[in-house]
């Protein structure tokens, strides 16, 4: 008798647990961020990452969405396409309503396969390659990064005034790196440039120097740099100036990142690069002032994309008006005028004529290297 | 012309990185015969070590003096290096483990070196400072970076002395015992445990000072090790495994055909990446007992 009653009350027990778990699980929405932690990414993807947390911190501050607040559930999958298809996998498992992909291309490419397959929103807030949306047929992924070729064509609007008719493209042997590069060299011959010389700078080398006396004997008029991986991009810096070299440097948004600055201190006076940040843009100074609130320290252009980017999918959640995945996608994918932190004066987030690729064409801008610091915006869209 | 001598000078200054990696491989093989692939991973500690040592809370400017670096690396490495042979190799030996055993051991430990300094230091390249600067100067006709120069006098300068030490002194010569015949140098008296625990300190500690010496060049970053791994050993086969000037000789060889090959040869650049393996593969099959061959016993 003693032992049926134990059984009634552990069952009961049980149950209650249960109910508790069932609303506890309801009072939250779960959001999965792929991130790397450990990875040749880890210095680009954690400070977009660090931007979701902080947005998803100032929404629940503010009631969250829907009346719930946010949760995050953060994987790891150290810039590794494989790896990133697991965790990706993994966070559809733990329950997430949308996965925000903050590594590299490659493997924010891999990770497609399983929002396909699950039929989970999935947004990449900052990476850049054009083919993550043309590869597959995936209406589940959303991309609001400044793609590659929305880059070049700024710089190349920004240098046009200087009749350039001949550059390099230096870049390393990385996939993300390799991709960049193709879109230089078909933007490039869009625009009648000629290509004369493309370097790559291996992993592992221990000198640039041959590659960049290639460049210099080339006599061209610039050099794009491609490059993602920050010893070897060192390594091109540290050639060029022992080669006493004067071509001007042109750069992709990589050299955004904030790690660049102190890995080759002195090294990058007068770099031009493209961003996708004006900081006296009024949003981009509020989100500044939050950030600062935060972390005593001045953000640079990374976690904005991922403040952005826990906005747009809290928008979208709110417009569906419920945790229903396809709800939640449909409401995504119509998106317009979606104005954040990121982009130039004016500009917009938005998946116009169906499309997939949410970076306004006018958003990019382009900025210089003055005394460590990336300098103001000396120029800004495409016109 | 002004190409080729700025050449030079690069080429000379990454042969002698690789140069002292292979002589890191060769210090621990020539009295063990045991390859250890975990000096690529010792190289990025030596890194870490000296940019921690050049960065502490007395320095926070990346000032210290650079002389401490150095002295920290030797020892340092040379530390983690006897600890290795003692926690690892030693055991397996003892135990009578099949030759290859302190190999795979070692490759154990060359993942273990590597996440170990993913954690102390984080992923993000560490900027190293070189100690006269990086600007470029002239010698003669020869014009490089400081730092290559630099890298040139303290890699000569070591080569002579570990050549002195083979060749002047009873622990060279104890060393040279063992590798000529284990069980006889035993039988007279010479310590093997020693001569062994010896090696690996040693080896450590060269290849400790190669990732200081290469890591302004490249910045210190946990994957550095890998791909000095894989540069010294070519090296290391291409020179001969019996003498130590063969590891400067195999150095320079690789560095100069990657940077000639890079500048001059009219293919891609990213196919020089094949460059250390075709070498690597040329030499095992035209010439296994690589350039300079071991002396014979006196």
């Amino acid at each position: 008798m003693a032992r049926t009653r134990f059984a009634s009350a552990l069952t009961l027990a049980t149950g209650l647990l249960a109910c508790t778990a069932a609303a506890y699980a309801q009072d939250v929405i779960k959001i999965g961020v792929v991130t790397d932690k450990v990875g040749s990414g880890k210095f680009y993807a954690e400070p977009v990452t660090r931007g979701i947390e902080l947005g998803a911190k100032m929404i629940n501050e503010k009631g969250g969405v829907l009346g719930k607040k946010i949760q995050l559930i953060i994987e790891d999958d150290q810039n590794k396409p494989d790896v990133s298809a697991a965790k990706a996998r993994k966070l559809v498992d733990d329950g997430v309503l949308v996965i925000m992909s903050n590594t590299g291309s490659p493997a924010t490419q891999q990770a497609q396969t399983v929002s396909l397959e699950t039929k989970t929103p999935h947004l990449t807030p900052a990476n850049s390659a054009d083919t993550l949306t043309t590869q597959l047929n995936n209406p589940w992924f959303f991309q609001t990064g400044p793609l590659a070729s929305i880059q070049l064509a700024t710089l190349m609007t920004y240098t046009k005034a200087r009749g350039f008719k001949k550059v390099a493209i230096v870049r390393d042997n990385s996939a993300l790196s390799q991709s960049f590069a193709e879109s230089f060299r078909k933007g490039l011959d869009g625009v009648g440039i000629e290509t004369a010389v493309e370097e790559v700078i291996p992993q592992g080398a221990t000198s640039a120097v041959a590659n960049l006396q290639k460049v210099r004997a080339a006599k061209v008029d610039a050099i794009l740099q491609a490059g993602i991986l920050g010893p070897e991009m060192l390594q091109f810096f540290r050639a060029y100036q022992q080669l006493g070299m004067k071509e001007p440097i042109l750069g992709s948004y990589n050299l955004s990142i904030p790690a660049y600055l102190t890995m080759a201190k002195d090294l990058m006076e007068g770099v031009v690069f493209v961003d996708a940040y004006d900081e006296t843009k009024p949003e981009a100074k509020a989100f500044r002032d939050i950030y600062f609130k935060e972390y005593k320290e001045e953000p640079s252009s990374l976690p904005a994309y991922g403040w952005d980017g826990i906005h747009l999918v809290a928008q979208a959640i709110e417009k569906a008006g419920s945790l229903d995945k396809e709800k939640i996608r449909a409401a995504l994918a119509s998106t317009t005028g979606f104005v954040g932190a990121i982009g130039a004066k004016g500009s917009s987030w938005g998946f116009r004529n169906g499309g997939r690729s949410g970076f306004d064409p006018q958003g990019a801008v382009v900025r210089i290297i003055k005394n460590n610091q990336h300098g103001p915006v000396v120029h800004s869209g495409q016109k | 012309m002004e190409d080729f001598l700025e050449l030079t000078v690069s080429a000379m200054a990454s042969g002698c990185i690789y140069g002292l990696m292979a002589l890191a491989y060769l210090i621990v093989l020539r009295p063990t015969s045991i390859i250890n692939f975990a000096v690529g991973e010792w190289a990025a500690t030596g890194a870490f070590v000296g940019v921690g040592m050049l960065s502490t809370l007395a320095w926070p400017h990346l000032e210290g003096p650079y002389i401490l670096a150095v002295v920290a690396v030797i020892v340092v490495l040379g530390l983690l290096g006897w600890a290795v042979e003692r926690l690892t190799v030693r055991p397996l030996v003892r135990r009578g483990a099949a030759v290859t055993s302190p190999i795979l051991a070692l490759l154990g430990v060359l993942v273990i070196f590597r996440e170990s300094l993913t954690l102390i230091y984080g992923a993000d390249p560490l900027p190293s400072p070189p100690p006269f600067g990086f600007k470029r100067i002239e010698i003669g006709i020869f014009a490089g970076a400081s730092q290559q120069f630099f890298i040139i006098a303290v890699t000569l300068s070591l080569f002579v002395l570990v050549w002195l030490f083979f060749e002047r002194t009873v622990w060279g010569r104890a060393f040279e015992a063992v590798a000529l015949n284990r069980r006889a140098a035993a039988l007279m008296g010479i310590n093997l445990g020693r001569v062994t625990a010896l090696a690996f300190a040693g080896g450590a500690s060269v290849a400790g000072l190669a990732g200081l010496l290469m890591s302004p060049m490249t910045s210190a970053h946990y994957m550095m090790g890998l791909p000095l791994a894989i540069q010294g050993f070519t090296a290391l086969v291409i020179g001969g495994v019996g003498r130590v000037e063969g590891a400067l000789l195999g150095g320079l060889i690789l560095a100069f055909v990657e940077q000639l090959g890079a500048r001059y040869l009219p293919i891609p650049s990213g196919l020089t990446l094949a460059f250390p393996f075709a070498l690597l593969i040329l030499f095992l099959l035209l010439r296994p007992t690589g350039l300079l061959a071991p002396r014979e016993a006196r």
